[in-house]
């Protein structure tokens, strides 16, 4: 019974995967005398069993120790594609993190889409979402982790487009599932090339080989940097950002995963290759450029955006950057830690977002104010969670930039400045948005504001209370540095620059009637900023362009070009046919002497040697 | 007798079907036809379970003299590569019955050209004569160019003829080629032999390759010898569609694999770098192409394009992994494409148009095709090579066998992959997502639209493939058994001259000395 829950710990994802298709005969329309509600309780029901069984299994590895599941999916000649799960204390606390946060953000959408007729898919896509993400934490195989961050591409683009009748969410999911599947694309050469020169996929055999692995420089550069383009997708990292701020055009408790659990899972991959990557320095290099651009990049981005859920996606693609950096640098460690924390704190910032937008209707913040008085609970929630961003002693997100500025302290200082920068200009949009949702005159929009239901409060209550417990759950888990390693001068900074953004927000000016600013280069700046750098537009006429010009250029060449040498070879033997019909006079003398003249010419040709 | 069972059947429901009494129902023609096909099915798959897949060699070889003068024998036999082919002619050929219309105009004609192609492409897989499979190829013509002409759409003249006089063409390199075999390999027999090209000059062989290329390479189609394609599909009813990309495209690769890898070993060798190139040049061009068409049916078309590129890549690489990824592939894209034709057919009979730039938000639940949107949906990803499909998988091995052979071809064709995403990508947002409304040419939008409700069965054909894609993505193992034994027999002698400097970058040199690097060139 003990290795119960080890050996059914591929169980795990399937309890997800099992609500999905559950939910079939909703979402096709076979039930409808129930209405929508009971594929909602099946799918709560199979995370929570998912959650139950990953304690189960966490407490059974801190006991015995990890465990690998190992099966030979498929095999042939040289190749063997294995599926195999890996339950280490590691990966079973990220499971527990995704499941429980997953249950938390089901629970939170039983209220939010209360109103909404296709709730059984929604829930079948969320089902199959975590199926797919607690089986990329739990895989030791790239090739599974592969597929399965190909599923949540798919599902991602499934959910961000569920409200496919509007406009703005079809461009949304299209975006989301292409630049994502661009990572892909080229993580999957790398697999393949993986594939080809190691033999196995796991990730054991491959850290074994990389010791002996004998690679030109270009091709490790190479194959690094396509083993890095899939996370950096995933994580919404530059130069694939644009999607995750268009994917805000989704439903809330999607966006509240997306925001947390399923850029960790693209993390996590990283971390898992960064001892292949580590073959091309020249690939560490781009993994802290990537990630150095993007948190500075997305942070000022995030100070322009008028939408409260872009600003705060915006910011979650900031974090990332820095868990980009720690794992360019090798520190895995802080990586995870600034993962797990900024998960819990983001997933929280986001119910209370979604708690906004459902009362208010309304996600601009130009139209908001004056709601702290009038919803108690979602304020708690968002200083909470905001506290629990921005390095302050001792909540969440504190620890793993300590640790980060601390490892950086004596070799890369500039990596400290972008940490402590990161810091400022989080603390500084929180405050921003602080002041303009809940502060001031209430505006038409907030003015009958009500705190949300029950189905919504109890999660996001929840959540706090978990977002305050953080570092208590830390130390539990020995995961918190001891005091005398404490850099003060580190600390004192951190918390220096933390309230130095807290004050620069709460003392610039904010005008909420009029968003742009009247001053021309303020406004230039504002506009650069609030158009993410016109990236997607610098795309539009490089990359799109590209395709587009190609497309069409090859279209046009199959119709004129290649098509036309066939028609005209057609029209060619069809007018050489009809002009030969003209020599058909019907006359015998004109007959006889074609074949007297022909005859004559052919005795002609075989005797002509005799002449 | 087992095998000729699968040709016999079709031909005597071609009989029976094109006698069955007029003052009969109409409708119970196509029942025959379908019992003829059911029929067919179940003996190929009857074969299919006494096959013996520990058996490298032909199986159920039968042989019968016919013109000794001609060297022409009746020879069948089955093996690894033809197996799955021909349990995928006998299911899409059912499948392509049960999607015609029950009112269907000359139903006789109709269904007995049906099962006459069936009866065709299975004789092709099998026969082990070279005549005799010119004879089935050439048969198979006839009745696609009929259904193509008498039951396409608007300009079904120009396709059908345009089709036909591209594959006779083909034919007649083909035979040529098939003559050039026999007559440089001094042989008095049209036996397949894989040894018959020994005796050859490399030149003998090669001239031999370039029309027996050039001849499946229109029928495959690989560029430019394309065009007959997109017209024929556009052109042709949704059953013969499927069949047509399905099935009978599947001809092209079954021919250059089995006459030009397995029969002309050193100038395969000798010419695969460049077709290689050519795969890329297919694949890219195929998948741009696709990009910007408007027209539903041509897009599914060009992708058909580039994607049977793949298999000439795998081809040329011609590793024993890449081989089986060439069944694979095939099998897997006559699974998708016709899934793909099926659901574009009920688009196109539920709303009368397949243009992208008319129909808007057909996933609409209450009034538009949530199934069918739904389905499009899935087969889309599996024809972008989403894991847990069957297009990934054969995909995957088609790349990683062709990888350490040419590396930048292989990776120049999963851009090819990517852009299959683009494309399909168009496709569904274009015409499922957005609100339902069929926009009209003249601007005028259809506000209301209330789509016709689709019966179950039409969905069914589509739901059966459906299904099958997703489980032999989840069990690829069923699949790649028939072909593993087979295909690792194979082993191409001389890949190791096949790598020009032009194709191998100077870096990838370092490849070869990897101890966990399964070695190629050695086999």
């Amino acid at each position: 019974m003990a290795d119960f829950w080890m050996q059914s710990g591929w169980l795990i994802p399937a309890y997800g995967l099992v609500g999905a298709i559950a939910t079939l005969p909703w979402s096709l329309g076979l039930v409808r005398r129930t209405g929508q509600r009971p594929a909602a309780y099946l799918n709560l029901v199979m995370t929570l069993l998912a959650f139950v069984h990953g304690v189960g299994a966490f407490r059974r590895v801190r006991e015995y120790g990890s465990q690998e599941l190992n099966w030979d999916w498929f095999q042939i000649t040289d190749l063997t594609l294995h599926v195999s799960f890996e339950l280490s204390r590691l990966s079973l606390g990220i499971v527990l993190l995704i499941t429980g946060l997953s249950f938390l953000a089901q629970f939170f959408a039983l209220g939010y889409l209360e109103k909404d007729w296709a709730l059984g898919r929604f829930f079948g896509l969320m089902g199959f979402f975590e199926a797919a993400m607690s089986g990329v934490i739990l895989s030791s195989s790239l090739f599974l982790s592969y597929s399965l961050l190909e599923m949540l591409t798919l599902s991602t683009y499934l959910l961000v487009g569920f409200w496919y009748a509007q406009p703005l969410v079809v461009t949304a999911a299209r975006d989301a599932f292409l630049t994502k599947r661009i990572g892909d694309v080229l993580l999957l050469m790398g697999m393949i090339a993986l594939s080809a020169f190691a033999g196995s996929l796991r990730f054991n055999d491959l850290y074994e080989w990389v010791k002996v692995a004998d690679l030109a420089p270009l091709v490790a550069t190479l194959l690094g940097v396509a083993l890095i383009a899939g996370p950096t997708g995933k994580c919404a990292q530059f130069p694939l950002h644009l999607w995750l701020d268009e994917a805000m055009e989704g439903p809330n408790p999607a966006s509240i995963l997306r925001n947390s659990v399923v850029v960790t899972c693209g993390a996590y991959v990283l971390i898992r290759l960064q001892p292949i990557v580590v073959l091309s320095p020249i690939a560490l290099d781009v993994l802290i450029g990537i990630g150095t651009i993007t948190a500075l990049g997305a942070s000022l981005v995030a100070l322009a955006q008028v939408d409260i859920k872009r600003t705060f996606s915006y910011s979650t693609s900031a974090y990332l950057g820095l868990v980009f950096i720690a794992v360019g640098t090798e520190w895995p460690g802080v990586a995870l830690t600034i993962l797990l924390t900024h998960a819990i704190a983001k997933a929280l910032l986001f119910m209370s977002v979604g708690a906004i937008i459902l009362t208010t209707n309304c996600q601009d913040l130009t139209e908001l104010g004056g709601l702290s008085r009038k919803m108690p609970a979602t304020t708690v929630a968002y200083i909470t969670a905001g506290l629990g961003m921005v390095g302050i002693f001792p909540l969440g997100c504190f620890w793993g930039y300590t640790l980060g500025i601390d490892f950086f302290w004596q070799s890369q200082p500039a990596l400290v400045a972008v940490f402590l920068l990161v810091n400022l200009l989080t603390a500084l949009n929180l405050t921003r948005v602080f002041r303009l949702v809940f502060l001031g005159a209430a505006q038409p929009k907030s003015r009958r504001a009500p705190e949300v239901a029950w189905p919504m409060a109890v999660p996001m209550v929840t959540l706090v209370g978990v977002t305050l417990l953080v570092p208590l759950g830390m130390h539990q888990m020995d995961l918190l540095p001891p005091w005398r390693y404490i850099n003060v001068t580190a600390f004192v900074l951190l918390i220096a620059s933390g309230v130095a953004g807290v004050a620069i927000g709460a003392a610039m000016p904010l005008s909420q009637a009029l968003a742009r600013s009247t001053q021309k280069p303020l406004r230039i700046l504002q506009d650069l900023l609030a158009y993410d750098f016109y990236t997607e537009k610098l795309y539009r006429l490089t990359v799109v362009g590209l395709v587009e010009r190609l497309s069409l250029a090859s279209s046009w060449f199959d119709r004129y070009i290649v098509d036309g040498v066939v028609n005209s070879i057609g029209l060619a033997s069809l007018m050489g046919g009809e002009s030969l019909k003209y020599s058909v006079s019907g006359r015998s003398q004109g007959y006889i002497l074609t074949i007297v003249v022909g005859v004559g010419l052919l005795v002609l040709l075989t005797t002509w040697r005799m002449w | 007798m087992m095998l000729s069972a699968l040709i016999l059947i079709p031909l005597v429901g071609t009989v029976i079907v094109s006698l069955w009494p007029h003052h009969r129902p109409a409708k119970e023609v196509g029942q025959v036809a379908l019992l003829v096909q059911v029929l067919s099915l179940v003996g190929a798959i009857v074969v299919a379970t006494r096959f013996d897949i520990q058996q490298p060699d032909l199986q159920f070889v039968e042989s019968l003299p016919w013109i000794d003068a001609l060297g022409l024998t009746y020879q069948l036999g089955v093996d690894g590569l033809s197996m799955p082919l021909l349990v995928i002619n006998s299911l899409l050929g059912a499948i392509a019955v049960y999607a015609s219309a029950a009112t269907i105009q000359r139903p006789r004609l109709y269904f007995s050209l049906m099962l006459l192609i069936n009866m065709a492409v299975a004789g092709a897989f099998l026969a082990q004569n070279l005549i005799l499979f010119f004879i089935f190829y050439e048969l198979e013509l006839i009745p696609l160019y009929l259904l193509i002409a008498i039951w396409g759409g608007a300009r079904r003249g120009y396709a059908a003829t345009k089709f036909l006089i591209y594959t006779a063409t083909s034919g007649i390199l083909i035979l040529g080629g098939f003559l050039g075999f026999v007559w440089l390999g001094g042989t008095g027999s049209f036996n397949y032999d894989a040894t018959l090209a020994q005796s050859m000059t490399l030149w003998q062989q090669g001239t031999i390759l370039i029309a027996i290329l050039i001849g499946f390479g229109i029928k495959i189609p690989l560029f430019p010898f394309h065009t007959w394609l997109p017209d024929a599909h556009v052109e042709a009813s949704t059953p013969v569609s499927v069949l047509l990309a399905g099935v009978l495209l599947k001809l092209g690769t079954y021919g250059i694999v089995r006459f030009g890898l397995q029969m002309l070993p050193d100038a395969w060798a000798f010419f695969a770098p460049w077709l290689a190139v050519w795969a890329v040049v297919s694949v890219l061009y195929g998948s741009l192409a696709a990009i910007a068409q408007t027209d539903m049916k041509k897009m599914v078309a060009y992708s058909s394009i580039g994607h049977m590129g793949y298999i000439l890549l795998a081809a040329a690489a011609a590793t024993p992994l890449a081989i089986l990824g060439t069944v694979l592939q095939m099998v897997s894209h006559g699974l998708i494409s016709g899934l793909l034709f099926l659901l574009v057919g009920i688009v196109y009979k539920t709303t009368g148009t397949r243009d992208l730039t008319v129909l808007r938000g057909l996933l609409n639940p209450e009034r538009g095709l949530p199934l069918v949107g739904s389905l499009m949906i899935l087969g889309v990803m599996a024809s972008a090579g989403i894991p847990g499909m069957v297009g990934f998988i054969s995909e995957f091995i088609v790349f990683r066998g062709s990888f350490l052979t040419f590396p930048v071809p292989t990776l120049l064709c999963m851009v090819g992959a990517g852009l299959t995403a683009v494309y399909f990508l168009l496709l569904v947002n274009r015409v499922f997502f957005g609100r339902l409304a069929i926009a009209l040419p003249s601007d005028k939008v259809e506000p209301d639209v209330m789509l016709p409700p689709v019966a179950w069965r039409d969905r069914l054909p589509a739901i059966a493939l459906a299904l099958l894609i997703v489980v032999l993505g989840l069990q690829p193992h069923w699949l790649s058994r028939w072909s593993e034994v087979t295909t690792l027999a194979w082993r191409s002698p001389s890949v190791a001259i096949a790598q020009p400097p032009s194709t191998t970058p100077p870096s990838m040199a370092g490849f070869a000395p990897l101890p966990f690097t399964p070695d190629v060139t050695d086999d």
